[in-house]
């Protein structure tokens, strides 16, 4: 520690630009990973809120929510308990005096039903009538208010906000909660339908006649959530493993360029662990400022960008960024390890 | 027993139609209280013999025995220990750690090997003697070859080490500084019975010597 420290100390420059490096290659990540992350979660935020297990839908529907309808004759061959619930869904466009449009996910849910039950408010309260509706809080920031009414796609009626939800977003866009009548008006759907499909809490619901599928694989199959992910997760792993190989390049480079004081210092008999000891620490020192720093710099970004940039963070895939960072400045400062070990004193013993 | 032997020391540097022996069957003894002078000119082998006898390099052939221990009997880890605890070599080449200030090649000595230094007045003193008491927060850098010599000299003395080994540590020095330094180990051999050996060209250091060596062409004679 005492050598890691006074070399960092004397050498401010050129351990500055390396812990530099480090930030700047952490922060990437990060912010990456932040992003990626964020707009997974838009596309099953209000799925997520409700913590369900399996879903059914139309046979015919090819695993898709919007795909499928559930006539009530189907409906009434499935008994529901209280951990199941109706769930209608179509896509509208919401309009309000003044606002501008928003495109968003209609979603019909019976009041005396699960999905209701756990739904959260942040302002207002549930809706408790047909005309009413509460709405991802997104819609706040776009200048909606509480008590506004609006208009969904071209049909005639009006809808009164009368709450708002955090983070309730589904394929990115926002969520507006109401009734499965009014799911109904806007799909142009009569009474003989009951809801596009089913959810449930328990695992080993079934639902007769319908298709039942886990919610895992539900979100995969929600269009363009697996394609999105693969091509993040390529991203990220890409720019993970590039980002290892530059530090652990830097950390090798700069251990070589310190044989000659590595040679001085067998000279003088400090002893070869002594040595790798130091190199080990001081890579530890450089890295974790720069994740530190680097970390820092992500926070002080979360807190600036605008809301409407999908940005979160999941404590796995940042322990794992972190970790495999540390991990290769240790590797690339002890790559050296043989030639530390082997350091000949005599190279700088002079004429 | 004498504190440092060489006994029938052999060393071949290159191979085959450039082999060149510099060292060619060196017998020594240096003994404790005693400061022994090896004198020969440039090239003459004075610093591979030096840096074979605190076990720096090893000998083609032949063997090195410190304090009745044979070197090359040793674990790279227990010659390390050795050297730390019982060798003090003053390098031709100065050797200070750059990034650490003159204080610091001290403290650095003290991480390394926690007890048996010099106490913090006898430090003092040793500064004093040598005239670099000032330069105490400088860094090597920062120091004339002069001074950077005298660090290096008290650095290897600081270990408290049984054997002193210096190689040309006066080559830098004005003849005040000489004659300083040529007592400082001439008393340190007699007051704190220390096996000194110091190779040189600097026929101003004869003086304080006990016993004279003269290297040439590979072969070490007592005068
Ligand atoms: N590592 C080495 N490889 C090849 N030749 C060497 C090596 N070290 C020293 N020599 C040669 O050995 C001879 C003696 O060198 P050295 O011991 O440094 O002499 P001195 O210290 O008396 O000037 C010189 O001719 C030098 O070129
Ligand atoms: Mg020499």
């Amino acid at each position: 520690m005492f050598l890691a420290l006074r070399e960092i100390r004397h050498e401010k420059l050129r351990y500055g630009l390396i812990i530099g490096m480090i930030v700047l290659v952490s922060y990437l990540v990060f912010i990456l990973s932040g992003l990626a992350y964020g707009l997974a979660q838009q596309n099953t935020q209000a799925i997520s809120s409700w913590r369900v297990d399996k879903i059914a839908l139309n046979k015919d529907a090819n695993d898709s929510l919007s795909q499928s309808v559930i006539t009530k004759q189907d409906a009434d061959k499935v008994k529901l308990t209280e951990h199941e619930a109706y769930l209608g869904q179509t896509g509208v466009v919401a309009k309000a005096k003044g606002q501008a449009k928003l495109s968003a996910q209609f979603l019909g849910i019976d009041r005396t039903q699960l999905i209701y039950r756990r739904l959260r408010v942040t302002a207002g309260h549930k809706p408790t009538k047909a005309n009413q509706i509460l709405v991802d809080d997104s819609f706040q920031d776009n200048g909606y208010r509480l008590g506004d009414k609006v208009t969904l796609n071209a049909a005639d009626g009006q809808y009164r906000i009368v709450g708002f939800t955090h983070n309730a977003k589904l394929s990115v866009a926002p969520v507006i909660y109401g009734s499965l009548g009014t799911w109904r008006t806007l799909s142009h759907l009569t009474a003989d339908f009951q809801a596009s499909g089913i959810v449930s809490t328990q695992t080993n619901f079934k639902a007769k006649g319908l298709s039942t599928l886990s919610m895992n694989k539900f979100i995969n199959k929600l269009p363009g959530y697996s394609a999105q992910n693969t091509t993040f997760s390529f991203m990220i792993g890409f720019l993970m493993v590039i980002a290892m190989v530059v530090i652990a390049v830097f950390l090798y480079i700069l251990t070589m360029q310190k044989l000659p004081n590595y040679a001085v210092l067998r000279a003088q008999g400090i002893p070869a662990k002594v040595l790798v000891t130091t190199t080990v620490t001081q890579a530890l020192l450089l890295v974790i400022a720069g994740l530190v720093i680097g970390a820092g710099l992500t926070l002080a970004t979360v807190l600036t960008v605008p809301t409407g940039v999908p940005m979160s963070f999941n404590l796995p895939l940042l322990s794992a960024a972190t970790g495999g960072i540390l991990l290769t400045g240790v590797v690339g400062a002890l790559i050296p390890v043989k030639v530390i070990l082997n350091v000949d004193p005599v190279s700088v013993m002079g004429g | 027993m004498p504190a440092l032997a060489l006994q029938h020391v052999k060393k071949v540097f290159g191979h085959a139609t450039n082999e060149v022996t510099v060292l060619n069957d060196i017998n020594f003894e240096a003994a404790s209280g005693e400061v022994s002078l090896v004198i020969g000119p440039s090239g003459s082998g004075k610093s591979t013999f030096l840096t074979i006898a605190g076990g720096i390099q090893t000998p083609t052939s032949g063997s090195v025995v410190v304090q009745g221990q044979a070197l090359n009997a040793l674990s790279g880890k227990d010659r390390d220990a050795l050297r730390l605890n019982r060798i003090g070599f003053v390098l031709q080449a100065y050797n200070l750690v750059p990034y650490l200030t003159v204080r610091d090649q001290f403290t650095l000595v003290d991480r390394v090997k926690p007890a048996d230094n010099l106490n913090e007045s006898a430090l003092r003193h040793l500064l004093e003697q040598l005239g670099i008491a000032a330069l105490i927060d400088q860094y090597p850098a920062e120091l004339s070859g002069g001074q950077t010599q005298r660090v290096a000299i008290a650095r290897a003395l600081y270990q408290n080490p049984d054997i002193v080994l210096a190689d040309e540590p006066t080559a830098a020095l004005d003849s005040a500084r000489v004659k300083v330094v040529g007592q400082l180990l001439h008393d340190l051999a007699k007051t704190h019975n220390k096996a000194i050996v110091v190779v040189t060209h600097d026929l101003r250091l004869q003086e304080f010597a006990d016993r004279t060596y003269a290297i040439m062409d590979g072969q070490m004679t007592l005068n």
